[in-house]
Formats: C-alpha cells, structure tokens, sequence
C-alpha cells in the first residue's frame, strides 16, 4: 500500500493547506494538477465552513459570513475534524475565539459560541423519561439522605459574565427586531435542557445553579444539600427540588450505599 | 419510548426499498415527510446525519420510518483510505441500521480520511491492482460486521491518476464480482467525471454490469469556470440536467427499473419540486416497463 499511503499523505496535507506539494501521479490534461486539487481544497474549506455555520448559527449572524468564514478557517486548521460526523465537528470553537486576535474586541462572543454548542449537544442528546412525583413519594423518607438523581441526558450548564442568553435570543433567525442588549445587565448562569420536542434556557441563581451542577456529577442528596446550605443559607430546598420535577429535569434516581 | 415499541411500529411499512423514484430527506423536511399528504415511494438519509444515542432528528427518523422504506447513504465510512477501518463509525452505523431496518445500505468508492483527519469530502481513487485489493477487503470486513451487503456508489471526480490500470467501470464491477457488493449507480456522477475526464459515457454504462445495479441516483451539477476551462461540479443544488435524464433513460433500458433517487442537498427547494422530480422518474421508469413489456 506504499503508493496509495503516500498518495493520501500528500493529497490530504495539499487540501489541509500544510503544503503546496501536489501529489505525484495527477494527470493535467486541460487543467492542470494544482487547479484540480485547489477544487478539492475548495470543497473541504466550503463544506467544513458550511457545518460550522449550521451549528452556530448565531456567531454567524454575530460576525457576519466573511468575518466567520475566516474563524472557520483558522478553526479548520488548528482542529481537522477526527470524525466523519459533522454534527460532532466543532466542540472547540469557542477556545479557537477566544484566542483569535480579530475578535477580541467581541468580548462575550466566545461565550455565545459555547452556549450555541451546549444548545447543539443538548438537542441530539440521548432521550430519557421523566422522573414522577409518585415515582419519588415511594421512597422512605429515612433513605433521603442517600438519593442519587440521574438528571436528563440534555442538561448543560453554563455560566458567563455577559448577558449570553439575551444575545442568543435577539439573534434568531425567525428574530426579526435586533434588540439593544446594554452588556452592563452582566451575568448569567444557565441551564439548557431537552424535556420534550424543544431545548429549553432557564436562568438560575447562584444557590440552584450550584446544587444543580452536584447533581449532575452525582453527589448524593445529603452532601449536596449541606454543601447548598453552607454557601447559601437561605436557599429554600423544597422549592429548588420541586422546580426540578417540575421542569422535568430529573430521570431516574437510585440510593447510595449508606 | 422503548425499542421494542418502535419496531412495533415499524411493521407498518415494509423496509424493501421499490423500484420506484424517491428521495433523498434532509431535516429541513422531516415535517413534510411526516405531514404532506403528496409522498415519493420511499426515501434515503444520510446515515452520519443520525450517529447520535437520540434526540430530535433520531426520533423524527423512527417517526418517518413508519410510514415510509428507508435507505441508508453513508458518506464518511472511508472505504479507500489507508486508514484502518473505524470501528465506531461502524459500530454507530450498526445501531442505527438496527433502529430503522433500512432496506438498502450504501457507500461511496472514495477516501476520506487520512492519519485520522476527515476532510468531508468524496476523494478520488487510483485505479490499481493496489487500492483493488485493499477496497476490497475492506467492503468484506465490512459486510460481514454489518451481515448484508453494501452498495457501492462511483464518485464524481475533479483529477484523475496517470497510473490507473483500470477503468472505473471496471473497477467497480471487479469489486462487486470480489467482495459480493451491488453498485449504486449515480448518473449524474457518471455524467460529471465522464465530461471532466473526456470518458464515454455510453461505453461507461455499457460496461456497467447490469445485474449488480441495485439503485440510480439523480441529481443536479454546476458548470464553473475555472482556468479558462469549463469543469463541471457535483454540487447538489439543482434540478437533474437534460443530460443526465436521457443518460437515466438509457440506463433503466438496459438495466431495469431500478430504486432511483432524487438528490438535492444545497439551496433546498421546497418537498413539491423534489416530489415532482421523482414523479418525473417515475414515468420514465413507467415508459420503460411499457416499452419492455
């Protein structure tokens, strides 16, 4: 397989843009060998742009096509896809924004583009049930203590110095109205989450946002509750356990071992 | 929702894919596909498009599973790369395959992929006793890991290698005669390589073994300008051209009907323009039964 491995050596770093050098063995009948591999290159720059823009489309709007064109491109260089599923392609273009010179006067774009991702991983994220009420009611009060919950496949949390939730809003595409967003409104932390056909973005505060994210790593209830109440005090644990089953946020849950 | 109720469901419509026009879904109609009343006899998807444990466009496709026969379109499985084969790729196809029963499942005679690096694109192959064996091979691994037969679709291509030793219709029928394979013959792709490479495209469909043909795909291309040159590009976004249906016609006379495909993949019109693409098929498949008959 000598020939053909230096083949697609050379015809991958010639599209990749590492190289200039043109696979050797091209015929240039008509055009020649580097105008019919610059349509390759071609290809894969348009396509790999194209999946980048499906996925965000709201940076895209943001920035405008030419300015995202050139993040896709510097993205397409410092992380060729590793899989054939574009829908996967693309979970670090927030660092690649983050870094980028030009873009550094967007400040909370970086941050857009990671809730743009969590939004995208949330809606092909695995389908689950919804934990009942009724489900919950057959537990012995005295094993609370020990419940572990499963929270929803599609749950993600993000949190940014920026108001990313009203930007991501006021720039969807059925969003006629640009609205002004005064970056002064600051923070927000969020959970985004798939309870049925639609991803939901629900704002937290401080005290849900911290026990949710314990939650989701699989803290038992009693740890998470003492954590929850040593930082804040005064949070209000039915309520935030309630607004859970009712979001239908929680799945499934099971006991610790005591 | 459990598989075992999905595959209840699935009985409704059988997975055999007929030898009628359908066409090629993309998630922007997963509504029509499931609302409009006007329907093509049956539909492909990308298979990629659904490598995922879930979530919407997995549960539209076992919706749209019920009512119509599905076909499987790989185009990321890598057959020519010197790579080895991606067992998770593979693996994610598999389940997939086993959620939705499709009734075909093809690929592509390309590369994709190298040191690791997909480049999304269909790359053209040399034509040589080298990448016969080593295509072939492959195809087998993947036949038995997946228990059924591939399709094996010609590419369209922008070069060609000065040291191929075969044709590509040739080389296409040595790999179905080896690896047990059918092919998925795109018209338009013949059409597009035959007019970029000066090849035949008569002789190429002559040489085609016709009992290996088990699907057609139809689709539109572009004619860029390029160095002063005329080439023509496999771009997806329009109409099938006045060429490449009387190619098609002249195939399914000397083929049969076969499972023809509308592809469209760009600039997507609405599903009445693909659906009245197929009806064209359709009649000319019917023309083709009246002639024979």
């Amino acid at each position: 397989m000598h020939r053909l491995r230096e083949l697609q050596r050379d015809f991958s770093s010639y599209v990749l843009q590492e190289s200039q050098q043109v696979p050797a063995g091209v015929k240039s009948i008509g055009l020649s060998a580097e105008q019919r591999l610059a349509i390759y290159r071609n290809n894969t720059r348009l396509g790999l742009t194209a999946a980048l823009r499906d996925s965000y489309p709201v940076v895209n709007r943001l920035v405008g096509d030419s300015f995202f064109a050139g993040l896709a491109a510097a993205y397409i260089k410092s992380y060729p896809p590793q899989s054939a599923c574009l829908s996967a392609y693309g979970a670090h273009f927030s660092e690649l924004i983050s870094g980028f010179a030009a873009a550094q006067g967007l400040v909370y774009l970086a941050d857009v583009a990671k809730l743009e991702w969590l939004w995208h991983e949330a809606y092909h994220a695995a389908d689950a049930p919804i934990l009942s009420a009724a489900a919950l009611a057959q537990i012995d009060p005295a094993a609370y203590g020990r419940l572990v919950f499963r929270l929803h496949p599609s749950a993600r949390f993000i949190a940014s110095d920026y108001p990313i939730a009203r930007i991501w809003a006021s720039n969807q595409a059925d969003d006629a109205g640009r609205e002004y967003i005064d970056l002064r409104i600051g923070a927000c932390r969020l959970l985004l989450y798939r309870p049925g056909r639609h991803v939901e973005i629900d704002y937290l505060d401080q005290a849900e946002y911290q026990f949710l994210q314990l939650l989701a790593v699989g803290t038992a209830l009693s740890e998470a509750v003492e954590t929850l109440l040593t930082d804040h005090p005064d949070a209000n644990l039915p309520i935030l356990l309630q607004r859970c089953l009712l979001k239908g946020l929680l799945t499934d849950f099971y006991l610790a071992d005591a | 929702m459990t598989l075992t109720k999905q595959h209840a469901r699935h009985a409704t419509v059988s997975s055999a894919i007929p030898a009628r026009a359908g066409i090629g879904l993309r998630s922007q109609h997963h509504w029509d596909a499931l609302n409009n009343p006007v329907r093509p006899g049956w539909l492909e998807v990308h298979s990629e498009n659904y490598f995922s444990n879930g979530g919407i466009p997995l549960r539209d496709l076992e919706a749209i599973r019920a009512d119509y026969p599905i076909s499987l379109h790989g185009v990321g499985m890598s057959l020519g790369s010197v790579d080895p084969l991606n067992w998770q790729h593979l693996r994610q196809l598999r389940d997939l395959i086993q959620r939705i029963e499709p009734g075909l499942v093809s690929e592509h005679l390309s590369w994709s992929a190298f040191g690791g690096r997909y480049l999304n694109d269909l790359l053209p192959l040399p034509y040589t006793d080298e990448t016969l064996a080593h295509v072939a091979a492959r195809i087998s691994q993947v036949q038995d890991y997946l228990r059924r037969p591939l399709l094996i679709e010609n590419p369209s291509s922008y070069l060609e290698y000065g040291f191929s030793s075969y044709s590509e219709s040739e080389f296409l029928n040595e790999l179905a005669r080896r690896c047990g394979c059918g092919i998925l013959l795109d018209v338009n792709n013949l059409y597009v390589s035959c007019v970029n490479h000066g090849w035949q495209a008569l002789a190429y469909l002559n040489d085609i073994a016709a009992d290996k043909v088990g699907e057609i795909h139809l689709a539109g291309h572009t004619v860029n300008q390029f160095g002063g040159q005329s080439i023509l590009i496999d771009t997806h976004n329009a109409p099938v051209c006045e060429a490449v249906w009387q190619l098609y016609q002249t195939a399914i006379q000397r083929f049969g009907c076969r499972p023809t495909l509308i592809e469209w993949d760009a600039d997507l019109p609405p599903w009445s323009v693909l659906v009245a693409e197929a009806a064209t098929a359709d009649c000319y498949m019917e023309q083709a039964y009246a002639q024979a008959a």
